[in-house]
């Protein structure tokens, strides 16, 4: 007999604490997943299945022990628990190791719609099928190589042996679409595009399959260009995949109490140009990156980063909280798979006040990038990395698309050579991002 | 058990996969433990091919009227999927599928080392990284194993039970002065026993290697973008076999038209090359990627992709291998229970050649020697970049400066056309972490070091 999620983490409790834990930690997740992939511009495969699991994370005297099973029998769990309380017995202290307390939680709305409970494969083959008909339609040589719709319904829960119980019900609508365009001998370049959102009636997977087919037609027929220093234009997605990650591992506490942050005692400081304005809101309704209580069992708050250019605050969960005599912003991250860990909610860049038309005509020799191929240092904030999708500006004006063609740069100097933002948005997953635009980038090409 | 649950089965094809797995994962960062956890992740995933479409489902619950109730379910999504679906699934590929038990080459069981040497040996090793050099004051130490017991039957008769072990090591060094900050990360993994995973480099040699490079690479210069002569050691060479070549041959990537659909017979690389993909290459490399059969219960061979720079083969699974009329190359791979198999790689590596390092660098004029595989992409049309952890300078044969920031970029194609000399020490050498097309996997890749011409990043001064 499989357990419900919270009486899962309460009974996980109640073992580890007679094994001779000190504190202990339950967060359990069950729920049912149903999916329908497209690959090679057709519908592939129905998936229908049920997953549940808990994570129990045990401290005792200060010693950290976790351990996981993907099922919430009685059995397994107590099993899990001696496994979690085993491995705490064998690790060193850490004086900070300490649960949190019960701190007030507020429900977050339009987390759930009580319509998923009816959705159904065909539901699911509908969105899948309008995903891909959608790209091939916009020109024929778009080519989808895969691609999926989702539908996640389930509930999570996390107790604690200080009094700490919450569970919730979720779901989430996703998607993602990966393809190119291809004439004759010429492939453009790969890209792909992925939504989500809670409420059944706010399906909608045609922008993102219309984007995609938009970016992988017009980079057909691209040609290298010069190497030069000058402007660059991220769109959101590239604002996410470039600027957000580097931000993201600056502002996480434990990067910064172990000296891997360049944002290190840089509170209250000017670390970007004025118009960047950065926040964190675990509470907004709705939101792909909201809910009511986070890994730990504590209330998210809204977080300002980054406020018109300066330093505001860092990221902490209990442990990276108690190590500096503060309280958690509510930011534990994480799954049953490991201990909690430090991410943002949902993480916004504030629009600025251009629109994307001056960002490109007051451009004099730029290149607009879709897609950012690489990974930034978060760490030194260094990149190199490949333009897809990109194009060359010239005098204000958008010119032929480009291939081949790397840039290259360091993400914590060209925060302060930001020189403009716009106005216009866009919303991916759990991210709110506008077009940004910077100054002084190499861009090398072949 | 499984068998009998698929005996009611009255579709094209049906699978079902026992997948427990178990493990260990210990993670030390700044003197701190940040992670120390055991995983047990057991259930049955069950594939279904019905009405030319393909349904999937998984239970964590191991009783024969979960596992039998997983499979109407994944025969039902079939059938949902099989509505919108205009071409059906034609069938699979016929060929002889694998019985038995099978076993991975361990030389000392990682089971038989206990959870306190684990963790002692990752707690030392961030230690050793920290403490040797001022200009390190941060490190990262990780240790992680894959424990794995499969047991898998399918209607067309397969009947096997499969055991592996994956376990991996690494040491990241953080060194920094006056807010400049730079990291250089040393790794082993294998498929394989403790004995094995260390018969390179022992972990504290690893963790010193580390903080040695970090500490250069902060005084290190740029390097400045150009195109070069490059000359890859076997992680480079393998990086760009699998994410810049590999990917581009896979047979579901090649039916949506990657640049090498139609080229079978071409020859796309110097005649040097011949680059292969193997979940069981030769028994000493203890490949990450080892895969004695696959999920679909092929066995594990050796499939040539270039041979002598013709494009002679793609990577199927047996759904690919009957469209292509070939057999299938046992690459259908699943990361857990709840994933269904597709078509991954497994080791992918270009066969060593004659010259020895010191050849290869004493003809260069000017170029680039360069070791360590970083992050990076590789596209469709086999346009590739890859950041470079340790790239020296070569000046008249000789190695000069260690340079920092470096990556290397071009068309994966072109770059092996320019080959002119190939290693003959061989390796596999990029087992640390996984490769992601929509589920994990375990992989390797390597070679033997290969010369060849390709684009250098780095700043564009002023």
């Amino acid at each position: 007999m499989m357990l419900d999620v919270l009486d899962a983490c309460k009974y996980a409790v109640k073992k580890a604490l007679e094994l001779g834990a000190t504190e202990v930690e339950g967060f359990a997740a069950g729920g049912k997943e149903i999916n329908v992939s497209i690959e090679r511009n057709e519908i592939k495969m129905g998936k229908s299945q049920e997953l549940s699991g808990i994570g129990v994370r045990v401290i005792l005297d200060h010693s950290l022990g976790f351990a996981s099973v993907n099922n919430l029998t009685k059995a397994e769990i107590a099993k899990t628990a001696e496994n979690a309380v085993g491995l705490a017995k064998r690790a060193p202290p850490l004086k900070f190791n300490e649960l949190p307390g019960v701190k007030p939680v507020r429900k977050v709305e339009g987390l759930y719609d009580p319509r998923s409970k009816d959705f159904t494969m065909d539901d699911a083959l509908e969105n899948a099928t309008k995903l891909l008909k959608t790209a091939k339609d916009y020109d024929p040589r778009v080519t989808v190589d895969s691609g999926y719709f989702s539908a996640d319904v389930g509930r999570s829960a996390v107790a604690n042996s200080s009094g700490v119980e919450a569970s919730e019900e979720a779901c989430a609508f996703t998607h993602v679409i990966l393809g190119m365009a291809v004439e004759a001998d010429d492939v453009s370049s790969f890209d792909y595009r992925f939504n989500g959102t809670r409420r059944v009636d706010e399906i909608e997977v045609e922008t993102s399959a219309r984007a995609l087919a938009e970016t992988v037609v017009n980079s057909l027929g691209a040609k290298k260009t010069e190497s030069f220093k000058g402007t660059v234009i991220l769109n959101p997605n590239t604002v996410v995949d470039l600027l957000a990650p580097v931000i993201v591992f600056s502002t996480n506490s434990n990067a910064v109490q172990k000296g891997m942050s360049r944002f290190a005692g840089r509170i209250d400081d000017k670390v970007a140009s004025e118009d960047l304005t950065v926040r964190d809101d675990g509470l907004i309704p709705g939101g792909l990156g909201s809910s009511s209580f986070d890994r730990e069992g504590l209330p998210h708050r809204p977080l300002p980063i980054i406020e018109k250019g300066v330093l505001k605050n860092f990221l902490y969960n209990t442990l990276t909280a108690k190590k500096e005599e503060r309280e958690s912003t509510g930011h534990a991250s994480g799954g049953i798979s490991g201990p909690p860990r430090i991410a943002p909610t949902n993480l916004m860049i504030e629009p600025g006040d251009a629109d994307i038309d001056s960002l490109i005509g007051e451009t004099t020799k730029g290149v607009i990038i879709s897609r950012f191929s690489g990974d930034p240092d978060p760490i030194s904030g260094d990149f190199s990395g490949a333009v897809k999708g990109g194009y060359l500006v010239e005098n204000g004006e958008k010119m032929s698309p480009i291939k081949e063609t790397l840039v290259a740069g360091n993400v914590f100097e060209l925060l302060n050579e930001i020189s403009g933002i716009s106005k216009e948005t866009e919303r991916i997953m759990s991210f709110i991002a506008p077009w940004v635009r910077l100054e002084n980038v190499s861009v090398t090409s072949a | 058990m499984l068998k009998k649950c698929l005996s009611s089965f009255s579709g094209d094809y049906a699978e079902m996969r026992f997948h427990e797995r178990k493990s260990t994962y210990i993670r030390m960062a700044a003197g701190e433990l940040e992670d120390a956890s055991y995983l047990k992740n057991a259930g049955v995933g069950v594939r279904a091919l019905v009405d030319g479409s393909w349904g999937f489902s998984s239970t964590n619950v191991l009783e024969r009227s979960a596992i039998e109730s997983g499979l109407r379910d994944a025969e039902k999504a079939a059938k949902v999927a099989s509505q919108n679906r205009t071409e059906k699934v034609e069938g699979l590929a016929g060929i002889e599928l694998a019985k038995g038990t099978f076993r991975p080459v361990v030389n000392d069981p990682v089971e038989n080392h206990s959870l306190e040497e684990k963790m002692n040996l990752v707690i030392e090793a961030e230690k050793t990284a920290k403490d040797e050099s001022k200009n390190v004051k941060s490190a990262i130490s990780v240790y992680s194993e894959l424990v794995d017991r499969k047991i898998v039957a399918n209607t067309d008769g397969a009947e096997f039970e499969l055991h592996d072990v994956k376990p991996e090591f690494y040491v990241y060094a953080i060194a920094s002065e006056n807010g400049d900050r730079v990291a250089a990360a040393k790794t082993a993994s294998v498929t394989g026993g403790w004995k094995d995973l260390w018969r390179r480099k022992e972990p504290q040699q690893l963790a010193l290697d580390a903080c040695d490079l970090a500490s250069k690479l902060l005084h290190a210069k740029h390097a400045k973008g150009e195109a070069a002569t490059v000359i890859l050691e076997p992680s480079l060479v393998g990086l760009i076999s699998h994410e810049a070549i590999g990917h581009t041959v896979e047979a579901d990537f090649v039916l949506s038209g990657s640049i090498t659909k139609g080229k079978l017979g071409q020859k796309l690389a110097s005649e040097l090359v011949t680059l292969v993909d193997s979940g069981n290459p030769p028994e000493d490399s203890h490949g990450t990627g080892n895969v004695l059969v696959d999920d679909e219960g092929v066995p594990a061979r050796t499939t040539r992709i270039i041979e002598d720079g013709v494009l002679k083969s793609y990577l199927h699974d047996r759904e690919t291998a009957l469209m292509f009329e070939t057999e299938p190359t046992g690459n259908a791979r699943a990361f857990e229970h709840t994933d269904e198999p597709i078509i991954r790689m497994t080791n992918t590596y270009i066969l060593p050649g004659d010259h020895s390092l010191e050849e290869m660098i004493e003809d260069v004029k000017e170029g680039y020697l360069m070791r360590g595989a970083g992050g990076g992409q590789a596209d469709s049309n086999a346009e590739f970049m890859f950041e470079v952890d340790e790239a020296y300078r070569i000046e008249k044969g000789e190695v000069k400066e260690l340079l920092r920031g470096v990556t290397i970029s071009g068309q994966a194609f072109d770059v092996l056309k320019s080959v002119d000399a190939i290693g003959k020490d061989f390796l596999l050498d990029i087992g640390v972490g996984y490769c992601g097309k929509f589920q994990r996997a375990k992989v390797d890749g390597g070679g033997g070091a290969v010369r060849c011409k390709a684009i250098i990043g780095g700043r564009q001064e002023g």
